[in-house]
Order: C-alpha cells, then sequence, then structure tokens
C-alpha cells in the first residue's frame, strides 16, 4: 500500500510539474512567443486542469478506493485501474528531463541555423506559400495604397507579410514597384546572392498554431554600402523602396534601404494564421 | 549538443508540448471516468446482432466512448473475455482512437490554416473504414487465430467473475451492477487515479515523441535531411511517415500536432501517419499481445501498413490535390 501511494505521489508530481510550466509561461507571457492566441486559453485551462488533477491525487494518495465494479481473476482495482505501463520513476525521468532540460536551455526564439532550414534563405515560390497566398486580395494600385497609412516622412506602412507575398504575384509586384514604404522584423545577415556585403536580411515568424510549425518570412534589405551596426536578429524599422529584381529564376522583393533603426518588439512577435 | 542546438530543440520541445497537454489530459480524463463509471456490458449491449452491422457500429462507438488507444486495449480485453464478438472488439479497438470526438477536435485544431476540415475528415473516415475492414475479415477468421489461447479459454469456460457475481445477486436486472461497499467519494477518487495514470502513460510516450520531432523539426537530428529528401517522393513519403509514427508511439489525441508541424510532407503522408500510428505502434504492440497472438499481430501490421499507405496515395492525389 505504501508502495502504491508513493507510485500515486510521483505521478501528481509529475502532472503538478507540467502545470506549473504551463502556467509559469502563460503567467509571465512568454506563451505568446510559443502558441498561437487559440491555443493560449486551451493551454492556461490544461495548466489549471493538471493543477486540478495532480494535486487531488496528491492529496488522496493514501486512501484506498473501490472503482464499484468487478475485475477478472488475479486482478484488483489498483492493477485494473492504477498500474502504469513504466515504473513511477522511469516515467518521472521521461517526462520531466526533457521538460527541465528545455526550459534551462530555451531562449525563446529559434537560432539562425534553425531559421535557414526553415526555409529563411530559400528562394520564394512563384506562386506563392501554398496555404497563405489566397489571403491576399487583388488590388489596384490605389486601393492598395489608400489601404495603408502614411508616415510624415510619405513611407507607406506595408506589413512584412505583404511584402514577401509580393513576390510570388508579378502583378502585385507591379503595383508596389517603386512605392516607398516602412515596415518592421527582425534583421539578420545575408547569407545568399551578397557579393558585395551590401545586404540584409528582414524577416518575421509565421505562426499557425505552435512556434515548431512557424516559418519565417523574409524580405532582402540593400543598403548600397555596408550595413549599419544593427543588433543581429532584433528588431528594426526600416524605411526605402521596393524592388523587386530577376536573380537566379526567381523575383527577389529587396527593399533599398534610405534609413533602419532599432525598434521594440510588437505585441505579437510572429504573424498569426488569423 | 552545441548551444545554439540546445536552444532550438528546447524551443520547438516546448512549443509542441505546451500545445498538446491539454488535449491529453481531456482525453485522459474522460477515459478514466469511463473506467471506473462505465459497466463493463454497456458497450456489448448497444450493438446489433447482425454481425456486420455489429462491426460497422463498433467502428462508430468511440464516438460515444472515447478512448486513445493506450486505454481501449486493457478495456477490449476485459469485454472480450465478458463475451463480446472479436470482429467487434478489434473494431473498436482499432477505430476508438480515432474516430472520437477528441480526436477530432486535436486534428482540427492542429491543422488549422492546412485544410483542417479536410483532413479531420479524411482522418475520421480513413480511419473508420481501415478498423471495419479488419473487423469484417476478424469475423471470419476463427477465434483461435487472432486471440491468445489463455483468452480463448476464458471466453470458452464462461466463468467469468462478473457472472458469478450477477448469480448472486438474484439477476433481477440486466445491468452490472455497482458493488461499491468501499467509502463515500472512492470511485471519484478511483476515476481520477485512472485518468493520471492514463496520462502519465500516454504523457511518457508523448514525450518522448516530441523530443524527437523537435530534434528533426530542427535540423539537429542525424538523417533530418535524409527524411527531408523523402518527403517529395509521394509513394514512399507515407511508408516513412507510418515508420515514424509506430516509432514515436503516440496518443491519437496528440499526434495532430507532431503531423502538422512535418511541413516538407504532403497531406497524404500525413494521412498515413495520423491513421496508422493510433493502429500500429511499438507501444501497442506491447499492449496488443495481451489480447492477439504474434502472428495475428504481425498480420495486422501488415495490412495496415499496406492498406492505409495505398489510401492515402490515393488519396492524395484524389482529394488533397482537389483541397483548397
Amino acid at each position: 500500500m505504501k508502495s502504491a501511494a508513493l507510485h500515486r505521489a510521483l505521478s501528481a508530481t509529475c502532472l503538478l510539474v507540467w502545470s506549473a510550466a504551463l502556467l509559469w509561461f502563460h503567467g509571465s507571457g512568454r506563451i505568446i512567443k510559443y502558441l498561437a492566441p487559440d491555443f493560449r486559453l486551451i493551454a492556461l485551462l490544461g495548466g489549471l486542469g493538471l493543477l486540478v488533477v495532480g494535486a487531488f491525487n496528491l492529496l488522496t494518495c493514501r486512501r484506498e478506493t473501490s472503482c464499484g465494479h468487478s475485475h477478472g481473476e488475479g486482478e484488483d482495482c489498483h492493477s485494473a485501474h492504477d498500474s502504469h505501463d513504466l515504473h513511477p520513476l522511469m516515467a518521472l525521468g521521461l517526462m520531466l528531463v526533457p521538460l527541465v532540460l528545455s526550459l534551462a536551455w530555451t531562449k525563446d526564439g529559434y537560432s539562425a541555423a534553425a531559421l535557414s532550414r526553415k526555409g529563411l534563405y530559400d528562394s520564394p515560390a512563384p506562386g506563392g506559400s501554398t496555404f497563405l497566398s489566397n489571403a491576399m486580395p487583388v488590388m489596384t494600385r490605389e486601393e492598395l495604397l489608400g489601404s495603408h497609412r502614411q508616415t510624415d516622412d510619405g513611407y507607406y506602412e506595408f506589413s512584412l507579410m505583404e511584402l514577401f507575398f509580393s513576390t510570388g504575384d508579378r502583378e502585385l509586384q507591379g503595383i508596389i514597384d517603386g512605392v516607398k514604404v516602412q515596415t518592421e522584423g527582425r534583421i539578420i545577415d545575408e547569407q545568399v546572392r551578397n557579393p558585395n556585403g551590401t545586404r540584409k536580411r528582414l524577416y518575421r515568424l509565421f505562426m499557425t498554431c505552435c512556434a515548431a510549425d512557424s516559418r519565417p518570412v523574409p524580405i532582402v534589405l540593400e543598403f548600397g554600402e555596408p550595413p549599419p551596426p544593427l543588433p543581429e536578429n532584433g528588431w528594426t524599422k526600416v524605411t526605402g523602396t521596393m524592388r523587386y529584381k530577376l536573380e537566379e529564376g526567381t523575383y527577389q522583393a529587396i527593399l533599398v534601404v534610405d534609413q533602419a533603426i532599432a525598434a521594440d518588439a510588437p505585441m505579437e512577435e510572429s504573424f498569426m494564421r488569423n | 549538443m552545441a548551444a545554439d542546438g540546445r536552444q532550438d530543440f528546447a524551443f520547438a520541445f516546448l512549443s509542441i508540448l505546451f500545445e498538446g497537454a491539454p488535449f491529453i489530459l481531456l482525453g485522459t480524463l474522460i477515459s478514466g471516468f469511463l473506467d471506473v463509471y462505465l459497466p463493463p456490458g454497456a458497450m456489448d449491449r448497444l450493438l446489433p446482432k447482425n454481425r456486420t452491422l455489429a462491426v460497422i457500429v463498433a467502428g462508430l462507438m468511440g464516438a460515444v466512448f472515447p478512448v486513445c488507444e493506450c486505454a481501449v486495449v486493457p478495456v477490449i480485453r476485459r469485454l472480450v473475455g465478458k463475451g463480446l464478438p472479436v470482429a467487434c472488439a478489434l473494431t473498436y479497438m482499432l477505430a476508438a482512437p480515432i474516430v472520437n470526438p477528441i480526436t477530432a477536435l486535436s486534428t482540427w485544431k492542429a491543422f488549422q490554416g492546412q485544410s483542417a476540415a479536410t483532413m479531420t475528415c479524411s482522418r475520421l473516415l480513413l480511419g473508420f473504414l481501415v478498423a471495419v475492414l479488419v473487423g469484417l475479415i476478424a469475423s471470419r477468421l476463427p477465434m483461435r487465430s487472432i486471440l491468445r489461447p489463455r483468452l480463448v479459454e476464458e471466453i470458452e469456460r464462461g466463468s467469468r467473475h462478473a457472472d458469478h457475481h450477477h448469480h448472486e445477486h438474484g439477476g433481477c436486472c440486466d445491468h452490472d451492477h455497482s458493488h461499491d461497499h468501499g467509502p463515500s467519494g472512492s470511485r471519484l477518487i478511483a476515476a481520477f487515479r485512472s485518468a493520471m495514470k492514463d496520462f502519465v502513460d500516454v504523457a511518457v510516450y508523448f514525450s518522448i515523441g516530441v523530443a524527437i520531432t523537435a530534434l528533426f523539426n530542427t535540423g539537429i537530428a542525424p538523417g533530418a535531411a535524409w527524411l527531408d529528401s523523402l518527403a517529395a517522393n509521394q509513394y514512399l513519403a507515407p511508408g516513412v511517415l507510418m515508420l515514424l509514427a509506430f516509432i514515436l508511439s503516440l496518443c491519437s489525441t496528440s499526434d495532430a500536432f507532431i503531423a502538422a508541424t512535418l511541413d516538407r510532407f504532403a497531406w497524404g503522408a500525413k494521412l498515413a501517419f495520423l491513421t496508422f500510428g493510433p493502429m500500429m505502434d511499438v507501444k501497442l504492440i506491447f499492449l496488443y499481445q495481451t489480447v492477439l497472438k504474434r502472428r495475428a499481430i504481425l498480420g495486422l501490421a501488415v495490412f495496415l501498413f499496406v492498406v492505409i499507405g495505398g489510401i492515402s496515395i490515393y488519396w492524395q492525389k484524389l482529394v488533397f490535390a482537389a483541397a483548397p
């Protein structure tokens, strides 16, 4: 009985640790880097649910129970409903070691290498991304510019997503080409088609459900000279003129930079599906 | 692992874990309460007398009694021992982890923005069809060629403990009696314990699966590039993902969150992953051995691999190619 109670207490501890991780990330606001809005409330409810189930089982781990129905020969209530596939200590290790290591290692974002693997430097697809391109309406130049706020300096505020998708749409390129725009994103070294070292890349992540499925949405920044020192992977507000250039068989969205300054991170760092 | 690799692994691992954990909890709470509060004969009474019809209904029973694949095997063992037809039991065992509202909800949520409706409907339909097909084939096979000899003997003896209890109580009515002579709230505690047990059993495999997925997702795992290179092959990709599902041994309530992140693979391959995994994986091999003969398990594995793989390739061409 003591052993069974100890096993239950260990299992309840696992639940409480998972609950603590979910509630901690929710309470600290870090959850926005990991989950799309739809999933944040679900994660909170999951954290609270785990807290209730874990605490309830911990408090009642010594109580004897009866499930109220009969079992087969050689089976009692504990072995039928309460015995685990694995030893609870093994389960504890497998549930908690990866979680604790991840909590210690995470920096709430991907490294440049992972971003590269996720497509940061991929050539834009001619038809755009299959599951996103349908979201972009077809407009005239007047309609498009009329729907964007203009800064005091005469730059139209475009989201990076719009500029990125224009790479897969020749019609849209014709509308945006030559427009003075202002946009923001994270700045990172340009590793392709940058022989003079005058380019950088500006990107944001597009998240469908969680960070694991997020994809970089990038454009090229052309400074025309060695870029100014800006924090690597830091948030940057950029103004300049949009150009489209055929490079290695695909049209690249290139923002010829007038000014690039460090900026604060927006409330939602990633673009969301909705 | 390099510092960058650790950072990437941690970020991907936590995001998938946070996304999937609430759904595992929901599933295990329901299965825990069903485990304790559902009378053993309830399912048997709901099935029609006609054998084929019974198999079809058994394939839909997961909608009423939703359980994941880990929870369903002990339930099936008990139900078969109590006389539930083997064909119906097999059908329910294969279909219930897929054809149930929790799995539908988690698949729908996980594939938001990626033809969620098409993927969810395809998964439920394919899971149901394959399970019914297996059930219909099993209904034509002798019980001894499928079940473990000990279980066959139990059925043939017909001397289960519950029957004995039923007679003791005079057979006054047509349902199983509750024998709760323990303290008040005892069954509630048992239900929460059962839910916790299911959660831990599932979460262990989920944790391992998420860790492996995070390694592949961020390109840390050796072979990630090789896996990506196969993703574009419409014939090999479903097989590769079914193999991955077999190894990862994920729970059907949360595996969609993994599949949705395999963005280099086509929908057909993901469908194969989502249908094959809940029916056959490493942990299920061990669980199935408590009910089925080894030869039957091997036959089932080969059958599922070929049928699900074939249909998924066809589905990719027919349905997903036309999906918006």
